[in-house]
């Protein structure tokens, strides 16, 4: 009995030994977002390669890891970030930088990665992860007929009614110039290249300006992504812009009477991560490479309508629809990236933001106050 | 000496004046070592907070320290057409050495606050910097972006030159230092702030006159009503006053929207017609409403405390002096509560004008106030300096309310209970 129970002891200091080295300490927003990353692609992939995987959730930005590594103790291997952090945390030397089609591996058919994945990354140190979508959706019973584009959205004269849209400029001016005539050309160059001029801004302000100021038309300002869905369902504003996966959840998860265009989206990333001089570099990099593959990335589809980087994961999805944890929905026509989902759409520019967010903010809210 | 003689001394000896010091001097002390810590309390927590506040919105070291020989060489320069060579060439090697040291990242958010545009043009220059050859740094720099040569560059660069600067205040009313040193208003399509200044004070204004106009009869109803009606009163106004800032606003949300509980019922009665509901929320209206309800126990509670102790029988001599209801009402009762108007007035203006949840959710276009900004500058931009100064501002203006108050009414007049 007692040599049974040492040898016990002995197996379990030796198995919690090798699981807290082995294990890899992963960072992300939280809540069902985070859920759906452990359950798609981080429990499969722990799994797989016999390891630990621990969510971590935070706030962003990249403070929390600036600190970790002047106090010496870093503590996080992979973190979930948005484009802007990926560029400065790989020129500030917090992150690995990647040689991307030896790193990941290639498509089951054999496509590299570099030309699997939807865009290029923003940085040598990112690989993507999902895609999220800034498009609108309308209240099925408070519109006559059905709203198909972009141009819809301004159309008040077809479509009568108040919209809401977001607070800030941010994917506002896109909108309004991609509404205005304005072809977005390659992933929204053609808008950028004219926001950055100021007739371009002001052609914009003016678009949004005569829409929220149309007696048939009129704005409400949204902050949180929970208030479009709500705004639409209450019929306190026929058309909402928004995220994808909050639609999505109040019009499969709840059953609301609300339908999506995606006509004129806007597409929105977050990325992966690898910390240089992590606890578990080597590890993490293995899982990372995993978790990124094809079907791992499919995985966290079955759980929240954000779309995997990969346009192989789609095939994956396809070939297993109905995709959705419910069983019983397709979710291939809900990923902002597919075919029929990205016939007109921009890629937000993070760098663009980056450059002139404060300067157009005081524009859009001078707008604002004139309403 | 004559006092000298007289002296009184102590059973022990010593002078009576030395020894009551001494038991003086003793209670001082104990009395301070008493408040001693709620002091060190307020000097932590308040003091000093603010002191780096006001530090932080005038300094402007980093970015002088981070640029000495550009600064230097820039002092000639009288900022009217693109700088010379040397400015060009200090610039050069005064950012080679951020690039090495990985400290440009702070700089291109210093400077972008102060030109939008800055990000982008250091951070391509920072990947060709390292392939410059030696020589003719004007050109070599213009070449990386067209953005270089443009003097507007240089001048918003050459802004950040002093250590200390007042830059963020002007910029708190919509103005700047041009390249002259003259001080002009930013274009027009840029100015905000001013706009957001009078209508933060507007909203404040109007709330505080509200609220005032609500609670006095309340006030007044709670002092004079037998106290079991009173009490319930009370819970009334103090129910919600316990209940969370959020959940009030959402729930006016959820009354006074277009398809709301209000217009539904206005609807029903005929008032309006279905296709023509009023707007009641998401406008300034909305946020009159929503603050005044919220506000309003903070200026029941201060007239409350002085209304009870005003004695009944002085209405009544006044009456029977001859006064009129209200007669009596306006010489004798109306002047007596003015020390709870002015705690009351006083308290919800100050609360009003740092107010900015409700306005946000409440308010539409017209809610953005000040204190919105504030926080937009606090968390989203990063832009410390320019959150301080326009909080500075915003504590100033409060105190000049204050100073004027006192001169008006006197702050020694002021009771909260």
């Amino acid at each position: 009995m007692k040599k049974l129970s040492k040898l016990l002891l002995a197996v379990s200091f030796v198995v919690s030994l090798t699981t807290s080295a082995f294990a890899v300490t992963a960072v992300s927003w939280g809540g069902a977002y985070t859920e759906s990353q452990k359950l798609g692609y981080g429990d499969p992939t722990a799994k797989k390669l016999g390891i630990e995987i621990n969510w971590v959730d935070y706030s962003g930005g990249l403070s929390e890891i600036k600190a970790q590594k002047e106090a010496g103790k870093i503590t996080w291997d992979i973190i979930d970030v948005f484009a802007m952090d990926t560029i400065i945390g790989c020129d500030e030397g917090l992150f690995v930088e990647f040689d991307f089609d030896k790193d990941f591996p290639a498509a089951p058919d054999g496509t590299p990665a570099s030309e699997d994945f939807f865009t290029e990354m923003p940085s040598k140190c990112a690989v993507g992860n999902i895609l999220y979508s800034w498009n609108y959706a309308y209240n099925v019973n408070n519109v006559k007929g059905t709203p198909k584009t972009i141009k819809d959205f301004f159309d008040t004269k077809k479509f009568p009614g108040k919209r809401a849209i977001y607070k800030g400029a941010l994917t506002n001016l896109e909108i309004a110039l991609a509404a205005d005539g304005i072809k977005p050309g390659k992933g929204g160059a053609n808008i950028y290249e004219a926001l950055q001029t100021e007739k371009g801004v002001q052609r914009a302000m003016d678009k949004i300006k005569k829409l929220c100021t149309d007696p048939q038309g009129g704005c409400v300002f949204w902050s949180a992504g929970a208030q479009p869905p709500e705004l639409l369902v209450s019929g306190e504003v026929v058309m909402a812009t928004g995220w994808n996966g909050r639609f999505f959840n109040a019009e499969v998860g709840e059953g609301a009477p609300i339908k999506q265009v995606w006509d004129g989206q806007g597409l929105d990333y977050e990325y992966f991560v690898l910390v240089k001089g992590g606890p578990n570099e080597a590890k993490a990099k293995e899982a990372l490479a995993m978790m990124t593959n094809t079907e791992m990335l499919a995985g966290s589809a079955k759980y929240i309508a954000y779309a995997p980087w990969r346009k192989s994961s789609l095939k994956v999805m396809e070939a297993g629809e109905p995709w959705y944890k419910d069983g019983k929905t397709n979710m291939v026509p809900q990923m902002p990236t597919a075919p029929a989902n990205t016939k007109n759409f921009f890629l937000v520019d993070p760098i663009f933001w980056a450059d002139n967010g404060t300067e157009l903010g005081e524009k859009w809210e001078a707008m604002k106050a004139g309403l | 000496m004559s006092s000298e003689t007289q002296q009184i001394l102590t059973t022990d000896g010593i002078p009576l004046e030395v020894s009551l010091k001494k038991a003086e001097r003793k209670n001082k002390i104990k009395a301070f070592l008493l408040v001693a810590p709620l002091l060190l309390f307020l000097i932590i927590t308040y003091v000093f907070p603010i002191g780096d506040m006001l530090l932080r919105s005038v300094d402007d070291k980093m970015v002088t320290e981070m640029l000495p020989k550009t600064f230097k060489a820039m002092e000639k320069w009288d900022g009217h057409e693109l700088p010379e060579e040397e400015v060009f060439e200090a610039f050069y090697h005064d950012y080679k050495l951020l690039v090495e040291n990985k400290t440009f990242g702070k700089l291109a958010t210093q400077l972008n606050y102060e030109k939008n545009g800055f990000t982008s043009i250091l951070k391509i220059l920072q990947r060709k910097i390292k392939r410059f050859e030696e020589g003719n740094y004007k050109e070599q720099i213009m070449a990386v972006h067209k953005r270089w040569a443009d003097v507007e560059y240089w001048r918003a660069l050459k802004r950040r030159a002093p250590s200390y600067t007042f830059s963020k205040y002007l910029k708190g009313v919509d103005m700047y230092k041009n390249e002259d040193g003259k001080i002009v208003s930013v274009p027009e399509n840029r100015q905000i702030h001013k706009v957001l200044w009078v209508r933060t004070i507007e909203v404040a204004f109007f709330v505080t006159v509200f609220c005032f106009l609500m609670a006095y009869p309340i006030a007044h109803l709670l002092a004079t009503l037998p106290m079991k009606y009173s009490n319930l009163l009370m819970i009334c106004v103090l129910l919600p006053f316990w209940t969370s800032l959020l959940v009030r606003t959402a729930s006016w949300m959820i009354l006074l929207q277009q398809q709301g509980i209000v217009n539904d019922f206005f609807v029903w009665i005929g008032l309006v017609s279905d296709d023509n509901r009023p707007e009641m929320m998401y406008n300034k209206l909305g946020t009159y409403v929503a603050m005044t309800q919220i506000l309003l126990p903070f200026m029941v509670l201060p007239l409350y405390s002085v209304m009870k102790t005003i004695s009944p029988s002085l209405m009544r001599a006044g009456k029977s002096l001859g006064g009129t209801p209200f007669v009596a009402f306006w010489k004798v009762y109306f002047p007596l509560t003015i020390p709870g108007i002015g705690a009351g007035c006083l308290l919800v203006f100050i609360l009003a004008i740092g107010y900015y949840i409700t306005p946000a959710l409440v308010g539409g276009a017209s809610g953005t106030l000040i204190s919105n900004q504030i926080a937009y500058h606090m968390k989203s931009t990063l832009d410390w300096s320019f959150a301080s100064a326009m909080g500075l501002m915003l504590l100033s203006g409060v105190l000049v309310i204050y100073w004027l108050y006192n001169k008006i009414v006197g702050i020694d007049n002021i009771k909260l209970g």
